[in-house]
């Protein structure tokens, strides 16, 4: 064992190939992600004045009650989403993973769809919806004489987030349960459990990791977002703060750059938390022995009522969808449970006049989700395959970029890049479309790295030796036997990159340059700003959402292909 | 493969341009790539860019659509390697923002016929900085079906938004980041003065049911029905009724039509395109665009509201218009800042405290008016003092000392170093808070008189 | 990587005795009976009318090769499988509606299954707590089960820090601990090496000796059954085909499968025919060999026997009464160090031969023609 690492490891030392990959990818990392972040820190700890360095914006950040409120603004309504959400996650989780459930494969598929919708959309039919005046409401009002504050202040905020950001929780809570050896509930079955209680001192436990990635996920994404609290105007939260701050007209404050770094490091804690709280514990590799949890059929009774969930929950999930679609086919739609009327017309409009969003779009996210897996999928080899000093590193930088919100990354672009001019044009190299690639392939960067990362973990290293036994290089082993084997995960990454970067909105908006260059995201926010754009913009969100899905859909599909080919079914 | 198509085309334009041009050397039309960055809505940019390009073929059109605040700051963040030609949007104060930072050049259009002023208000920089397009006036925006729903009687006056029956019915932008917003609360400031200004704003704003982030935020949401009554630009309610969504406008005595500008960005890669779109925008087949039923702004051509529909607003003809507030764009300047920072700090962010304040003594007033009581209505003219008390006076909100607070510059003025901002926000905010409270208690004890 | 050094870890097993005695007073030992069972998944008919009685104290083995039946059986009985058909009692309290928590009936699965979030005490605690046992008697039970196997210094490890034969241990602790009617093996030496196989097989005798408790064992493999059971069922396709001990599985299979798959045999093809004495087997390349009278002319059938039932004859002399003579040639040959195995064509057939082997004997040839006697009363005649 320990003289075959050497010799890899004396392979990796004389050969340049990994080195200079790995030099590659640590400049793209330091051009595209560490400089512009810096550019940004650095104004926080910046004397307003005299430029010197100074503590003095943070101390007047924690003296100040709005700042205090926001910061527990934000801390509340990130928790109460993961608890909203775990809500969500857990009976659907735990049923398709349990039980013998008709439909599992349909709940496991629309659990996916709230994240291919960019969440300020959703919260525009929300507000619709189930606003103080919307569907919901103004039926129970005129019916039962009572309305539900859903959408009132923080409530609204949580509301949307929680929908939205639960597939999180399912996706890695399903995993999760999917992998604990069959052996260890039946032996505390055994042992005299059931019921609740053998979920409680068990199932959980042991899905516990799972759980606790994708609950840290939620909390992140939700202390980062914007365009839901500001589409909601709730302002006093932190992420609302900083762009507030930034953006604001003749504002040279460094309070908006102060509350960025705070961002930061707020998501850094909950990651070094959850990673705290997943030491050691990564149950899944410790054991394997049967396919995961015995799945029970259920008792009519237990049938109904899990039914009865599992729609109550699809009809939330799906709820922004719905709103969007009576949006998109509506003509008039105020203070009415629905529509006036119904039109084709804003499909023509969008059709007409926003072909260049989709194809921007298309073209902006498959590269960068392309760009994803090569730098995510060269980490990860470098990480797990190499012995090159200071890998590891890599694998942080990347996966830093979780931490930082979209609006710091986007203005850290247009400080570091608007002064360089590009070649020829003499145009500013922010302007430049492939920037805002570069910006989309950064953010999404640590969902890809993790994805495929897992997948080489699976690739056992004795199947590499194997190949390199026979005569391959090692940049033939890598192309002809690792990635090959690591596809279905390298896809899963391709398709989780491009389907949030297709709806990616906080980054692009400080970027794009020019209509012509501008993202689907882009156009929505864009049509959103008048009366008449209302219906086309939620027809464009449909398009959005058809987009992806389809395109998630189909890489699911190979991805399925693939493994049956393999024989790797179950 | 798209990209690649796209980018032969344009080459292909471009040296089509460049041999035409060559061919027709120095010719006064303007072609080639002209980039404007406006807050305006699509609707009103695709029409203008569709008529625009019409008349001349060849300049490409780019539109960079960004809220006010955010194309200023896009500007000035850009200046070192300025890409955009044209800055386009309402508010005259974000163009007296880019012109005391020089990032205007001067152009004097050729169009004749546009008079000196509309209302109280000049149409032109008189530097010749910028020059006003189209007329826009504030007002009160309401949707139908909600007010019918909620018995609400129609709006007149700012002070009608006032009275109790609008509690929680109401809504406007934050001033901070709409500039059409902020000239509504400076027209009332100025139309009232200071002190009685401000009382009027804080005795609406506890009848607001949310303040929001973006100015589209308002009509937008009267025209769902999320709340009934709304403080909007004209243009916003008279497109949304255009489309046909159950609303309507009025315009209270103490508002200012205000010219929507463009102006001609310092170091324009493309000038004369940039020029001509200027012109364009003022001659007579421009400022009909303005006439359509998804934008309805105001014409400054006086000649062109005989194409308009009957009932169409004319501040040239109907003089009460805007013509009551004598807007000074030189106060409004000085004080920008204050007055954004001041709206946030007492109302924005104090919004549940005063709103319960505002509860508090309307619920007092009413028992009041019910069974009279001298201490109780002392008690109340008290609470509303505290609501509508103001940490500064207005000399003070123009004071540059305080006013550098929020705009100094880094590493600028070594000498004077004013309070950070934040320490001065922080300072308001306490005060109303303390006042609301106060407020609430004085309000709870008049009530306990009068129950 | 586990922490345990793999070297160091036979130590204190080797040294070890399992000592009953540290645990409670021990309950009667019950018996089981299945009865009638059958089961399927679909169409797929997974066990076919099962019925055994497996006696109160018995070390019993489920044997057969894999997907025969015997985990699902051994899962019936834990309840983690429904029959269609029949019923299994223990004690002679039919249990086939109690769920699996309420059976008492101690598993300890191939895996381990010990829980990786707990420590080994806790594991260890889990099913007394189940069961509503006061602390104290918790933790004095715990110790016990823990002495038992040896694992006491261990308690507050997780598993992950253990080496395999550690976890097996603790697994056996955590089932004991409950005082189980009986005992259930799903194979549980299948993930140990071959050394610390056969020790902890050995163990896993004289634990269940001294408790007393009635064990059910599943293995695939002979050896293990053979030398650790009282009895072993061998199963196959679903059914039970023969019950005994291990040496009546061996010397008298009821079946071609049973005598296939406990050692090796020799099996030829041929006819019955009847004869002066009684029913005699006809075959290619063997003199007809003398058949008990049970069997009668025409049977089908084969003639098995095992390859040390074959005498090499290279003298020429005639077969010794009741001896059947084969001749063939030989086809290869295996050197075994105390016996050299040649394969034999007979008459078309391969016959495996053993003959013992002494320093300088020497091998015979491939290719050599060979003649082999075969008592008579050594060779079965089995009809399936």
């Amino acid at each position: 064992m320990t003289s075959l690492a050497l010799t890899r490891d004396r392979i990796a030392r004389v050969r340049p190939g990994p080195a200079l990959a790995a030099l590659l990818i640590a400049a793209f990392l330091l051009l595209f992600l560490v400089v512009p972040v810096v550019q940004v820190i650095f104004v926080a700890f910046q004397d307003k004045t005299t430029g010197a360095f100074t503590l003095v914006n943070f101390a007047d950040f924690f003296r100040n009650d709005l700042f205090m409120r926001s910061f527990g603004n934000s801390v509340y309504v990130s928790a109460m989403s993961v608890v909203v959400a775990s809500l969500l996650a857990l009976p659907l989780a735990y049923l398709t993973t349990r039980f013998e459930f008709r439909g599992a494969v349909l709940i496991q598929s629309l659990g996916i769809i709230p994240l291919i919708m960019p969440p300020f959309i959703g919260a525009v039919a929300m507000q619709l919806l189930f606003g103080r005046n919307g569907s919901v409401n103004l039926l129970l009002r005129d019916h039962f004489g009572f309305s539900i504050p859903f959408m009132e202040g923080l409530n609204g905020v949580i509301f949307v987030q929680s929908i939205h950001y639960f597939p999180f929780i399912l996706i890695n809570l399903s995993a999760s349960l999917k992998n604990i050896d069959r052996a260890m509930e039946e032996s505390a079955q055994n042992l005299g459990c059931h019921g609740f209680r053998l979920f409680r001192r068990i199932v959980f436990p042991l899905a516990m990791p799972g759980y606790v990635a994708g609950a840290s996920l939620v909390f992140i994404k939700v202390f980062d977002d914007l365009g839901t609290p500001l589409l909601l105007n709730v302002n006093d939260m932190l992420a609302p703060q900083a762009y507030l701050r930034i953006s604001s007209i003749g504002i040279a404050d460094p309070m908006g750059y102060v509350i960025s770094v705070v961002l930061i490091a707020c998501s850094l804690l909950a990651l070094w938390v959850s990673a705290l709280a997943m030491r050691g514990k990564d149950y899944a590799t410790v054991q394997r022995g049967g396919g995961g949890l015995a799945r029970r059929r259920m008792k009519p009774l237990e049938l109904v009522a899990a039914y009865a969930v599992v729609l109550l929950i699809l009809v939330l999930v799906l709820a922004p969808h719905i709103g969007l679609g009576l949006l998109s086919f509506a003509t008039i739609w105020s203070f009415s449970p629905l529509p006036d009327a119904f039109t084709l017309k804003h499909y023509h409009t969008v059709f007409t006049e926003s072909g260049q969003y989709i194809t921007n779009t298309l073209l902006y996210a498959s590269l960068a989700a392309l760009l994803d897996v090569v730098i995510g999928t060269a980490i990860a080899y470098l990480v797990l395959r190499t012995k090159l000093p200071g890998r590891q590193w890599l694998d942080y930088v990347a996966m830093a970029a979780l931490a930082v919100p979209g609006v710091v990354l986007g203005i850290g672009y247009l400080r570091s890049f608007y002064g360089v001019p590009m070649p020829f044009s003499g145009q500013p190299l922010s302007n430049f479309w492939l920037i805002l690639v570069f910006a989309l392939a950064i953010r999404r960067l640590p969902y890809a790295l993790r994805a495929c990362t897992a997948a080489l973990q699976q690739v056992s290293s004795s199947l590499e030796e194997a190949a390199e036994n026979l005569g391959a290089t090692k940049l033939r082993t890598v192309g002809r036997i690792v990635v090959p084997l690591m596809s279905g995960g390298i896809l899963a990454g391709f398709v989780t990159s491009f389907a949030t970067a297709a709806v990616e909105l906080s980054a692009t908006i400080m970027l794009v340059h020019s209509q012509s260059d501008a993202p689907l995201a882009y156009g929505l926010y864009v049509y959103m700003q008048s009366a008449a754009g209302r219906g086309p913009g939620a027809a464009l969100g449909i398009f959005a959402v058809i987009i992806v899905g389809l395109g998630t859909y189909l890489s699911h599909v190979v991805i399925e292909r693939g493994r049956r080919e393999r024989g790797q079914d179950h | 493969m798209l990209r690649t198509t796209r980018t032969l085309r344009n080459a292909a334009a471009a040296l089509a341009v460049l041999l035409l041009s060559g061919a027709t050397a120095f010719a006064q039309d303007a072609s080639g790539k002209l980039v404007i960055v406006t807050s305006f809505p699509k609707d009103l940019t695709t029409a203008f860019q569709q008529a625009f390009q019409k008349a001349h073929p060849q300049v490409t059109v780019e539109i960079l659509n960004r809220n006010t605040n955010a194309g200023v700051k896009y500007l000035q963040e850009t200046a070192s390697n300025n890409g955009v030609d044209l800055f386009w949007a309402s508010a005259p104060d974000a163009f007296e923002v880019l012109k005391s930072a020089k990032l205007l050049q001067p152009y004097k259009p050729k169009v004749e016929g546009i008079p000196e002023k509309v209302g109280a208000y000049p149409v032109n920089d008189p530097e010749g900085m910028y020059s006003g397009f189209a007329a826009s006036g504030y007002g009160i925006m309401w949707n139908t079906r909600y007010m019918k729903a909620n018995d609400l009687p129609a709006p007149k006056e700012w002070a009608d938004l006032t009275k109790p029956a609008y509690y929680d019915h109401v809504a406007i932008s934050a001033p901070s980041r709409s500039g059409t917003t902020h000239l509504t609360i400076e027209t009332i400031l100025q139309g009232e003065g200071w002190e009685k200004g401000w009382r009027t704003n804080k005795e609406m704003a506890g009848n607001y049911r949310t303040i929001t982030e973006r100015s589209f935020g308002v009509p937008d949401g009267v025209n769902s029905g999320a709340f009934g009554v709304g403080i909007v630009i004209d243009f916003f309610a008279l497109s949304s009724q255009a489309s046909g969504f159950p609303v309507e406008f009025v315009y209270p005595t103490v508002t200012t039509i205000v010219p929507a500008n463009i102006g001609v960005v310092k170091n324009a890669p493309n000038k004369a395109a940039a020029e001509t779109f200027v012109d364009f925008l003022l001659s007579p087949k421009g400022q009909e665009v303005l006439l359509e039923p998804a934008i309805r702004r105001l014409p400054v051509n006086p000649a062109t509201y005989e194409k308009a529909p009957a009932g169409y607003p004319n501040p040239f003809k109907d003089k009460s218009l805007g013509a009551q507030v004598n807007f000074d764009v030189e106060v409004s300047q000085a004080r920008y800042n204050v007055v954004d920072a001041l709206f946030d700090q007492l109302i924005t962010f104090q919004l549940d405290d005063l709103k319960a304040a505002t509860k508090a003594i309307q619920q007092g007033e009413a028992a009041l008016a019910k069974k009279p009581n001298d201490k109780a209505k002392a008690l109340l003219a008290e609470a509303r003092d505290l609501v509508a008390a103001m940490p500064v006076t207005a000399e003070q909100a123009a004071d540059p000392q305080l006013a550098g607070a929020f705009t100094v510059e880094r590493k600028s003025a070594k000498d004077a170093v004013p309070e950070r901002q934040a320490q001065v926000e922080q300072k308001w905010a306490a005060f109303a808070k303390e006042n609301y409270a106060a407020a609430r208690k004085k309000a709870d004890e008049a009530m306990a008189l009068v129950r | 990587m586990k922490t345990t050094d793999r070297a160091s870890e036979g130590n204190p097993i080797m040294n070890h005795q399992f000592s009953p005695a540290a645990l409670a007073p021990r309950i009667e030992s019950v018996g089981v009976d299945i009865e009638g069972v059958n089961l399927s998944y679909g169409s797929n008919h997974v066990l076919k009318d099962v019925n055994l009685a497996i006696r109160p104290g018995e070390f019993f083995a489920f044997l057969g090769p894999s997907g025969c039946g015997k985990t699902t059986l051994l899962r019936l009985i834990a309840g983690f499988n429904t029959a269609q058909q029949g019923e299994v009692r223990i004690g002679g309290r039919d249990i086939s509606v109690l769920p699996p928590h309420r059976r008492d009936v101690g598993m300890v699965f191939q895996s381990y299954a010990l829980w990786p979030h707990m420590t080994v005490r806790r594991n260890v605690a889990f099913g007394l707590e189940e069961r509503r046992v006061p602390r104290a008697e918790i933790e004095r039970r715990v110790d016990a089960a823990l002495d038992l196997v040896g694992l006491k210094h261990l308690a507050d490890r997780r598993p992950s820090q253990l080496s395999g034969g550690q976890q097996q241990r603790v697994a056996l602790a955590r089932t004991v601990v409950i005082e189980p009617k009986i005992l259930l093996l799903d194979e549980p030496l299948s993930n140990l090496d071959a050394k610390l196989r056969v020790q902890m097989r050995q163990e896993l005798l004289s634990l269940q000796r001294k408790l007393g408790l009635t064990t059910i064992f599943v293995t695939h493999d002979q050896e293990e059954a053979n030398t650790i059971c009282d009895r072993i069922a061998v199963m196959d396709d679903g059914r039970v085909q023969q019950v005994g001990t291990p040496q009546d599985l061996y010397d008298h299979p009821a079946n071609l499968f049973v005598a296939g798959f406990l050692g090796t045999a020799n099996v030829l093809d041929g006819t019955v025919q009847g004869g002066d004495g009684g029913s005699v087997f006809v075959g290619a390349g063997i003199t007809p060999v003398a058949l008990p009278p049970s069997v009668a002319p025409g049977a089908a059938g084969k003639l098995m026997f095992r390859p040390q039932n074959l005498i090499i004859r290279q003298d020429g002399t005639p077969p010794a009464p009741g001896h059947a003579r084969l001749a063939g040639r030989i086809r290869h040959r295996e050197f075994l160090g105390a016996s050299i195995r040649y394969a034999v064509d007979v008459g078309g057939q391969l016959v495996q031969v053993d003959a013992p082997h002494q320093a300088g004997d020497a091998l015979l040839a491939p290719d050599a023609p060979i003649i082999l006697d075969l008592a008579a009363d050594k060779a079965r005649f089995l009809s399936r």
